[in-house]
């Protein structure tokens, strides 16, 4: 990966917080690269670690978490920084102007007491930006994300539905002009067509902004018809990284198998469809090796006594599973491949929603 | 619908205030043997000194002239009379003892008792927020725990008791307020800082004392900060690199002081009504003292005409803060306050 | 497709066998459950929580002080010893005597009795007209009942309590403790009346209460087992509240002189001493010092078991059903 143009490094990075029974650790030594320009989605079930995760690309993890390792940022141009060691002023430089982020609570991210224009102007007032040219710019964001940009500025959140304080809120992460957007669930509080809509207008967005994303989910289908790369994690780890095509069609390792094919698909009757089996694992009573052994159907001895490392599949396809060549023919996907969440952009979920 | 809004409260706050001015009529019809009877001993007692002649006649001239209550007349003539007089001619009765209407002795005195009352919710709400708010900032840190115990502490102190400790220790023991009145002897009345000074001077102490009916809010703000301070908005404010001060003000702040508002205004007219044992204990001439006055003397009039001003400031401060609540909190403005 | 759905419902056959098992728990064990519930549990929680120990522990003191206590120290009279005793020299009145030369010590626990009946008097009747009004116009929402109750609630919010408390107490001089404890509780019931109003709306939208309508169980069922039980929580630290201002107030209208002085009471001892000029009198501070400290005494164990009982029902709710209710009903 360091051979092509990377733009945020993440090595080592633990997140712990300090709990009455113990540190629990809800990301553990996870080492990622994302590339200029791509869409990288990182899935995940809830409490897999994959918002701290996010949260760490702007040292921004909620307190009293702690974000430990490296997280090296290169900007266009410019020395690289490292986020974990930004002062509390640098950070708020940082934040924003390089990386912006927009997370689940979309529905409440606004101060309902004043006008939607008045959190972009004081945005902009915060980090020393000309006023009438931000504001410009806030208006032209506002109708590239399909929005008009008089009646959101002069309304008050309460005042706007859901879709449009999502996608005002994009507008406003794009304000300082960063290069890099995390998205953490955005879509998560929103109705079906709303999560496609502006899934649609991410990929624009990108286009049009030269954007970098990072967008974070449970919701597989929909991560397919964005992203370029998927980062899957489990139990506070990444457990496969790949393309898109080669996750979909050659995931290496069960647990990826497993959550494809759990993910609900209108065209399997309920009965065949499958759940994951077990339960998550305690981010504070580490077990010993692979963090996946006690729900996998192919673990043996090896797999619960030593922690398999990232290995290559193929390529860029990284899995974290001693036995990757053997898991596709050990853990079968019930639906046929041309029938699963497919990649594919354009053609990507017609077969399912029809 | 925002007219709606306000036509509605208008008339209910209409409704509330005729509501209390036929209590008090009921009142005077409840008094034990009705209000000629109880009020004759006090006029017969009166009317010793003068030396006019005392007839039945003349008593029930008298008490209507002191109440407004025809008691001879039937009783729902009795009711249009005593309401009309209220409501037509401000007609509140007069004093049994000083020769003047209720009305006049009232609006000498409510200036000075909203004066100490509306500075003693300030400075109160005041403290109470910026306590409040650095407790939710430094939530279960040694410095809330021991404020919440301080708070809770002051909190069971009953505001007499407070103006008790308060005039010992700084009027009795070191003479640094005075122990009662509202100016000092012999300052010349007017708009002169001389006049100003000596009436902070004589209110500081009242203001004080009732200053603590307002601090059982540091807990409701410490209480809202905290929530105010989960929310998303906030975790987006600080992402988004704004200064702190603003965060401060115009997130946490604005956001936990809202709800506060309207429980403020009707703090203003409980605090005008506990007035009426706080200026007995600070021999401070405002509205309770002519309560108190009245009551050693059985001045039926001045109660009941003060019942119904007491009445009248709550309904005034309530409406106040319903119809003003739209501009500070825009989620209002399209009416409802109901749950 | 035919061949699941009989699976279904068997499923559901299942179910149902499941809740008429539930429905034929005997009585017992159903009241012992309950009183698990809404007794033990939150004193078990209580337990760890130091404001509802202090609390418990401060009434409890003042609780014997009126029962016990009044049974071990005779009632003072004038003259039982020499006036204006200091405190802490004679072991007979450690807290010293009056001018009258009665024990103050004596003269404070004699008029606990009184403080109780004229507390319990107000909280029921507060307590009780609040919990009445709430749940009926709750569970009448936008019917005439609910509109009339609530518009006389307004009212009588409205009309500001002390200066209402005055004039009746003028007209009528009240002696016996009881009748001013209801009309001190007058002027209370509203605030709780709104909270409980509330309260009820917000568990009426829960499913359980829902699904209790839908099965066709009366709305007096639903009330007893399911909302009153719920409510215990705010009545509980309501009265607590209702009680401190009911002292709040009786007490200062005896220090005023308002209330006649027909019985022991902390606010007569006051206002003796005070009138007597007692601020300029270092022989008889104690005679004012020893009432307001027990008045203060007692409402801060009222309000620290309040806002102890705030915190343990809130953990409860909290953990029963997370941030599904909203604060900001919160009046004081």
């Amino acid at each position: 990966m360091s051979n092509t143009d990377t733009i945020v490094e993440v090595s080592n990075l633990d997140v712990t917080f300090q709990m009455d029974r113990g540190q629990s650790h809800v990301v553990r030594d996870v080492n990622l690269d994302v590339a200029r320009n791509e869409t990288l989605g990182i899935i995940g079930e809830s409490g897999s670690g994959k918002s701290m995760l996010a949260s760490s690309f702007l040292n921004a993890v909620i307190d009293p978490g702690v974000s430990t390792g490296k997280v090296m940022y290169h900007p266009e141009d410019g020395a690289p920084v490292s986020v974990l060691e930004l002062s509390d002023s640098e950070l708020d430089r940082f934040r924003w102007e390089e990386v912006a982020m927009v997370f689940q609570g979309a529905m409440s991210s606004f101060n309902p007491v004043t006008k939607i224009r008045t959190q972009f102007r004081e945005t902009l007032q915060d980090h020393g930006r000309d006023i009438p040219a931000g504001m410009d710019r806030a208006h032209e964001l506002l109708e590239s994300v399909y929005l008009d940009p008089d009646r959101i500025l002069d309304s008050y959140a309460h005042e706007l539905s859901g879709g449009m304080k999502q996608r005002a809120l994009i507008a406003l992460s794009l304000l300082l002009e960063p290069d890099l957007l995390v998205l953490d669930e955005p879509t998560a509080a929103l109705d079906l067509l709303m999560q496609r809509s502006i899934v649609t207008l991410l990929d624009e967005l990108q286009t049009e902004y030269d954007l970098t994303l990072v967008f974070i989910t449970h919701d597989l289908p929909l991560l397919t018809t964005l992203a370029d790369r998927i980062a899957v994690m489990y139990a506070f780890n990444l457990t496969e990284i790949g393309t898109t095509d080669e996750l979909l069609y050659n995931a290496s390792h069960p647990y990826t198998r497993a959550l494809l094919d759990a993910t609900p698909d209108l065209n399997v009757p309920v009965d065949e469809m499958s759940i994951i089996k077990g339960s998550k694992p305690d981010p504070v009573d580490r077990i010993s090796g692979c963090s996946y052994s006690p729900r996998c159907p192919i673990a043996d001895d090896r797999c619960r006594s030593e922690e398999p490392p990232m290995m290559t599949v193929r390529d860029a396809h990284e899995s974290a599973c001693f036995y990757y060549d053997d898991a596709p023919d050990a853990v079968p996907i019930s639906a046929a491949p041309d029938e699963r969440p497919s990649s594919g952009r354009t053609t990507a979920t017609e077969g399912r929603d029809n | 619908m925002r007219t709606d809004y306000l036509a509605k409260r208008v008339a209910q706050a209409a409704l509330t205030f005729f509501v209390t001015v036929t209590l008090t009529f009921v009142l005077y019809r409840m008094m034990p043997g009705g209000p000629t009877e109880a009020l004759r001993n006090v006029i017969l007692q009166q009317q010793m000194g003068t030396g006019n002649t005392i007839d039945p006649a003349r008593v029930e001239r008298l008490v209507a002239q002191y109440t407004n209550l025809q008691s001879d007349a039937p009783m729902y003539k009795q009711y249009i009379q005593y309401m009309s007089s209220v409501f037509l001619e401000q007609d509140l009765g007069e004093s049994l003892y000083e020769d003047a209407s209720v009305t006049s002795l009232l609006a000498e005195r409510i200036p000075w008792s909203m004066l100490i009352s509306v500075y003693a919710m300030v400075i109160g709400y005041t403290v109470s927020i910026v306590l409040g708010a650095v407790m939710a900032f430094k939530e279960k840190s040694r410095f809330d725990s021991i404020s919440s115990i301080v708070v809770i502490g002051l909190n069971s102190t009953p505001y007499y008791v407070a103006g008790i400790l308060l005039i010992f220790f700084f009027s009795i023991r070191n003479e640094i307020f005075p122990t009662g009145g509202r100016v000092g002897l012999g300052v010349e009345e007017g708009f002169n800082i001389l006049f100003m000074q000596s009436i902070a001077y004589h209110a500081a102490l009242p203001v004080l004392s009732m200053s603590i009916l307002g601090l059982g809010t540091a807990l409701t703000m410490r209480g809202n900060a905290v929530r105010v301070l989960g929310e998303d908005y906030l975790r987006v404010a600080k992402l988004r690199g704004l200064r702190n001060s603003r965060i401060a003000t115009q997130y946490v702040g604005r956001n936990a002081i809202l709800p506060m508002y309207t429980q403020f205004m009707i703090g203003i007219a409980g605090v005008l009504s506990s007035s009426v044992i706080v200026e007995q204990i600070f021999s401070y001439p405002g509205v309770g003292l002519l309560v108190y006055d009245a009551i050693q003397v059985r001045n039926y009039p001045v109660l009941m005409g003060s019942l119904i001003v007491f009445t009248l400031v709550t309904i005034v401060a309530i409406l106040i803060a319903d119809l003003t609540y739209g501009f500070i909190d825009p989620r209002i403005s399209s009416g409802g306050t109901d749950e | 497709m035919s061949s699941e759905r009989s699976d279904d419902s068997d499923g559901l056959g299942d179910l149902f066998d499941a809740d008429t098992d539930r429905e034929t728990v005997p009585q017992t064990q159903r009241l012992k459950r309950q009183f698990d519930l809404y007794v033990a549990a939150p004193f078990r929680v209580a337990m760890t929580d130091w404001r509802a120990i202090v609390g418990t522990a401060i009434i409890l003191m003042f609780v014997l002080m009126g029962t016990v206590g009044v049974w071990l120290v005779d009632k003072p009279t004038s003259g039982d010893a020499p006036v204006l005793e200091p405190p802490f020299q004679n072991p007979s009145y450690v807290l010293g005597t009056d001018t009258f030369g009665q024990p103050i010590g004596a003269q404070l626990i004699h008029a606990t009795p009184d403080m109780f009946r004229m507390v319990f008097a107000g909280a029921v009747v507060s307590v009780g007209v609040a919990a009445l009004v709430g749940v009926l116009s709750g569970f009448r929402r936008g019917s005439t009942l609910d509109t009339i109750l609530m518009m006389i609630t307004d009212i009588i919010i409205t009309i500001p309590g002390l200066p209402l408390v005055i004039v009746l107490v003028a007209i009528f001089q009240p002696g016996n403790p009881y009748v001013i404890g209801v009309l001190l509780g007058l002027d209370n019931w509203p605030g709780l009346a709104r909270t409980v109003r509330s309260q009820v709306l917000s568990i009426r939208e829960e499913s359980y209460v829902e699904a209790s309508r839908i099965m066709g169980i009366s709305t007096g069922t639903i009330l007893r087992r399911d909302v009153i039980a719920q409510l215990m929580p705010y009545i509980t630290v309501n009265s607590a509240l209702a009680s401190r201002r009911i002292i709040f107030e009786s007490v200062g209208l005896y220090f005023l002189g308002i209330l006649p002085f027909t019985t022991f009471n902390w606010g007569v001892m006051m206002n003796i001493a005070y009138e007597g000029n007692a601020l300029n009198r270092p022989s008889m501070y104690h005679f004012l010092a020893f009432p307001l400290l027990t008045i203060f005494l007692m409402s801060f164990g009222l309000v620290l078991f309040s806002q102890g009982m705030d915190s343990v029902f809130n953990v409860r709710l909290r953990a029963r059903h997370s941030a599904t209710i909203d604060e900001g009903d919160s009046d004081s």
